[in-house]
This record gives C-alpha cells, structure tokens and sequence, in this order.
C-alpha cells in the first residue's frame, strides 16, 4: 500500500467516526431511529386495513398483485427501504452543503485528502444505522405481527442490503454533487425521495403500474432493492434465485458510483474555477 | 386589540412574503403532500381493487370514493402540519435567526406573533388544499359533491382549536434545544390518530377514545360526512357540538400554556438561548 492511500484510508476512517460522533451527541435522533421505522409502516398497515375493509375478496386481490398475503411484512420492508434513501439523501448532501454554510468547505478542500473520503465517508457510519433500521424492522414483524423470519432468511436480507449499498451511496453521492452544484437540499430531497416513493413499489406491488411507470421503475435501484428483500423474507427465496436481479442492482451501483466521481470532479472544478466553495 | 390584530397580520404578511421568494418551496407545498401521501396511498388502494371497485373501503367507512377520501383527508392532513410546523416550530428558527429576543421585547405581545405565523401557515394550507382537491376531482375522479361546502365551517372550527393545540406545542418547542424529531413524531401521530389516512375504527380499541379527543377527527369525519357521504363516527349534531366545545377550550388552555412558558423563560433569562 501507497503512504497516500494509507493517509486516505486513515483520513476515511476519520470521516466515518466524525459522522458516527454527531450522530450520538444528538440523542433525540435515536428516538427516531427507534420510532419511525415502526410508527410509519405502522400507519399504512393500518391504511390497508381500511382498504380491506375484512372482505376476503380485497385481500385476496393484494394478495394475487403482491405475491404474498403478509400485508404487513410487505409494508414494513417497503418503509424500511424507503428510510434508509432517506438517510441517505439527507446525509452526505446536507453534510456538504453544512460544510458550505459553516464555511468550512473550502478548508476541508484545501486538504490533500481524497475527494472520495468526502464524498463517502459518511457511508460507514450510516450503514450501521441502517442495519440498525432493519433490525427494530425486522423486530417489529416477528413480535407484533408473527410474520416467521428465520436467522438465515435474516443472513439473506443482510446480504442483498450489503448489494444495495454502493447503488444506493451511488445515488447519495450523485445527489451530493447536485448540492454542491446548485446550493439547494430541502427540495431537493423531497423531491427525488418523491420520485422513488411513487415508482419503486414502496407500499404497492410495482405491477399495478402503467408500462411506463413499470419500465422507469426497474431503470431505479430501490426498486430491485424493495423486491429482493421481500423475496427472500417473505416467500423464503434463496440469493440464488434472485441472482438476475442482485447482478443487476450491483451494475447499477458500479454505474452511479464511476458517474458520482465524475461528476463531483466536474462540480468542483467549476467551483473552485468560480469561487463557489464558500458560497451559499 | 386592534393594534395586536394588525400586528399580527403584519407578520403574517412578512412570512408570507418570505416563502414567496422560495417559489420551489412554494411548489412543493402541494406536490409533496401529493407524492409522498396521496400516490403511495392511492397505489396501495388501488392493489386492494376488486373489478375496478374499492369495496374493502365501502365495507369499513362507507364509499368506494378512494381518491375523494384521500384528498379530503389530506386537507385537514395539510391543517395540522401548517399548525405544527409553521405556527409552533417557527418559534425554533426565530430562535436559531437569534431574533426571536429583540422581537419579543417590541411591544407586541409573544401570542400575537405566534398567532401571525398561525394565520400565514394556515392560508398557505388553505390555498394547497384547495389546489389538492382540484387536483384530486379533475385528475382522480375524486367525486367530492358541492355539499363539500357545507362542512367548511368545520375546518373553521377546528383551525380555531389547531391554533389552541399550536400554542401548547409551542411552549414544548421553546423549553426544548432539538425538537425537530417531537414536532415531526407528534404531527405525524396527530394526522394518524385523526384518520387522515384510514378510518379511525380500524384501529386498536384501546388508541380508538385518542382519536375521540382530537378535534381534526370530527373536522376530517364531517368533511367526509357532507362531500361523500361516508358513515359519521357520531352523529353529525354531537360532532358539531365537540367541534365547538373544543375550539372553546383549546385556544384559552393553549394560551395559558403559553404566556406560563414565555413567563418562565424571562425570569430565567433562557430566550435568548437554543
């Protein structure tokens, strides 16, 4: 190993225990890490409920769309999903654009270390709470609803996320680039978290969609994301058996990522050229 | 009083003014009740669809009218958020600005503010909503009949009490230093318990009397009574009665709430402090 690789690995190391370390100084956080990946499921179990009005006729029908009658598993991982985009897309682009408005940006570009210990350092930290998020998940439909998940059914869910990862801090770290490019997250965040919300099959199966919904969403990774992991913790599915789907996730993860370097070199270039850094 | 209504109007006018300059903000407003809500909502309905025909929802609240139930459930939905966010957590950025001192040493009332930032959250709902419901008749068959007028004053009523509910959480917001996740947890579980998204009688027996002690659940079920024809929690005459009872009660238990808070916080010297 390189001495400058070993000083970016140390210096990603850094990275990753600054994030973990705020993380903890703000304990009303964890609440939330505790409440919302149960209370907003939670609500739409609830939803469905009405919708199903107890006609087995309406059950039957989710049941036929959905490929599984576990209404509320099929809820909860969607959610579950759903949070860690969330986290996700709040985080590396509102650290970026915190450093923006902190004016601490332009410092931490005058330092050699690698522009990817920026743009992925929160990465490790936030994997730990997202395991975190699909445990309390996992938690609530074993004890609340009896839904059966077995340690290797669990071992399978661990592995699709570990697949999802890179296409999904792909999506991070392009969305981050977006950020420093145009100084805006509020928005922006809702609006992209929007988008997955209403085409990746977060609360419905994704064939309920017109074609073109259908098509748009299987070109978005939370979508194979979503499915896997109901496949393999609702209807038992081996890794095997969604190997097509898992390579593909993979591919779109490789894609985003090369994309996201490319273009955070682009956007701070244009900064620096124009003196952006330290504007906001 | 004269003087505090115009005071408060004027700040009003001065938030409405600043969320003009975000237009994208503005947007968002409406979109994003309509894609983070209504779409997912409408799409998990439509897979419990049998020949086209919502008939769980007409089994457990008394139309098959999804979309019409949805978009009328998001206007009270937008009603507490607008309460929440804008009227109580509008205290915290006053506070990160550092402004929130200088202003209350004007001699405007600490309420009279706190009601200006109820009164512009409250149109700004007012006008989404309107644009919701368009949306949800023109673009999703929502079939909201014209009788949907007579359950305005409803939403009155209930905006009266909100402001009530608004001013106890903010007393909550100004004794806390972080309380983005209560504000956010606390609005959420409102809307929830109001039946906003699904009939309150689906829920456990033992939350269900919860949703019987929040005004939103008679403004919401009325709504819903008067443009659909869904079946009333109670009779219609009871639900008007609590309306009033409420509106009565929340607002002077709210603002006693309130003017104890903003006391204690000058005696300890803690409002300049986040």
């Amino acid at each position: 190993m390189t001495p400058d690789l070993i000083a970016d690995l140390r210096a990603f190391g850094a990275a990753a225990m600054k994030e973990w370390r705020l993380l903890r100084r703000y304990p009303a956080r964890m609440f939330g890490f505790l409440f919302w990946p149960i209370a907003l499921p939670l609500a739409y179990v609830y939803q469905a409920r009405g919708y199903a009005g107890g006609s087995q006729a309406a059950v039957e029908a989710f049941a036929q769309r959905a490929g599984t009658a576990e209404i509320a598993g099929f809820l909860f991982l969607g959610w579950a999903a759903y949070m860690w985009l969330s986290m996700i897309l709040w985080g590396p682009g509102t650290a970026l654009r915190e450093e923006q408005v902190r004016g601490s940006l332009e410092a931490l570009f005058i330092t050699p270390a690698s522009r990817l210990v920026v743009l992925f350092g929160p990465v490790v930290s936030q994997i730990l709470w997202a395991l975190w998020m699909f445990a309390v998940v996992g938690g609530a439909l074993v004890l609340l609803y009896g839904v059966p998940i077995s340690p290797l059914a669990a071992l399978r869910a661990v592995g699709v996320v570990m697949v999802a990862v890179p296409a999904l801090y792909g999506l991070g770290a392009l969305f981050a680039t977006v950020v420093l490019r145009f100084g805006e997250v509020g928005a922006l965040v809702q609006v992209v978290r929007g988008l997955f919300t209403v085409f990746c099959g977060m609360t419905f199966p994704i064939v309920i969609l017109p074609e073109w919904g259908r098509a748009l969403a299987l070109a978005l990774p939370p979508t194979y994301l979503i499915g896997d992991l109901r496949s393999v913790l609702l209807t038992s599915s081996n890794l095997v058996s969604l190997a097509p789907s898992l390579v593909m996730m993979l591919a779109l993860g490789i894609g985003l990522c090369g994309f996201a370097i490319v273009a955070f070199r682009r956007t701070e270039r244009f900064a620096r050229r124009g003196g952006s850094l330290a504007q906001y | 009083m004269t003087l505090e209504l115009r005071a408060a109007l004027a700040v009003a006018r001065k938030e409405l003014q600043i969320v003009r300059r975000y237009p994208l903000q503005l947007i968002n407003e409406v979109a994003q009740p309509l894609y983070q809500f209504l779409l997912p909502s409408l799409l998990l309905g439509a897979t419990f669809y049998v020949g086209g025909r919502a008939i769980g929802l007409q089994a457990s609240a008394g139309t098959e009218d999804l979309a019409g139930y949805l978009f009328l459930g998001m206007v009270v939905g937008g009603l507490v958020a607008a309460v929440f966010w804008d009227m109580a957590f509008g205290i915290k950025r006053e506070m990160d600005a550092g402004t929130l001192e200088p202003m209350w040493l004007t001699p405007t009332r600490p309420e009279t503010t706190v009601l200006g930032r109820a009164l512009s959250g409250l149109a700004l709902s007012l006008l989404a909503s309107a644009i919701l419901v368009a949306v949800g008749i023109l673009f999703f068959g929502a079939a909201i009949a014209g009788a949907l007028l007579a359950a305005v004053p409803a939403l009155l009523l209930a905006s009266v009490s909100m402001i009530g509910v608004g001013y106890g959480i903010a007393s909550l917001v100004m004794v806390m230093r972080d309380p983005n996740f209560m504000i956010d947890a606390t609005s959420f579980t409102f809307s929830s318990l109001s039946g906003v998204a699904f009939p309150v009688t689906v829920l456990p027996a033992f939350i269900q009397p919860i949703c019987y002690l929040l005004p939103t659940t008679y403004a919401v079920d009325l709504l819903r009574y008067y443009a659909l024809g869904t079946r009333p929690l109670l009779a219609p005459g009871l639900e008007w009665a609590a309306l009033v009872a409420f509106a009565a009660v929340s607002v002077v238990l709210g603002l006693r709430v309130f003017l104890r808070t903003e006391h204690r916080m000058r005696v300890q010297g803690t409002t300049g402090q986040y």
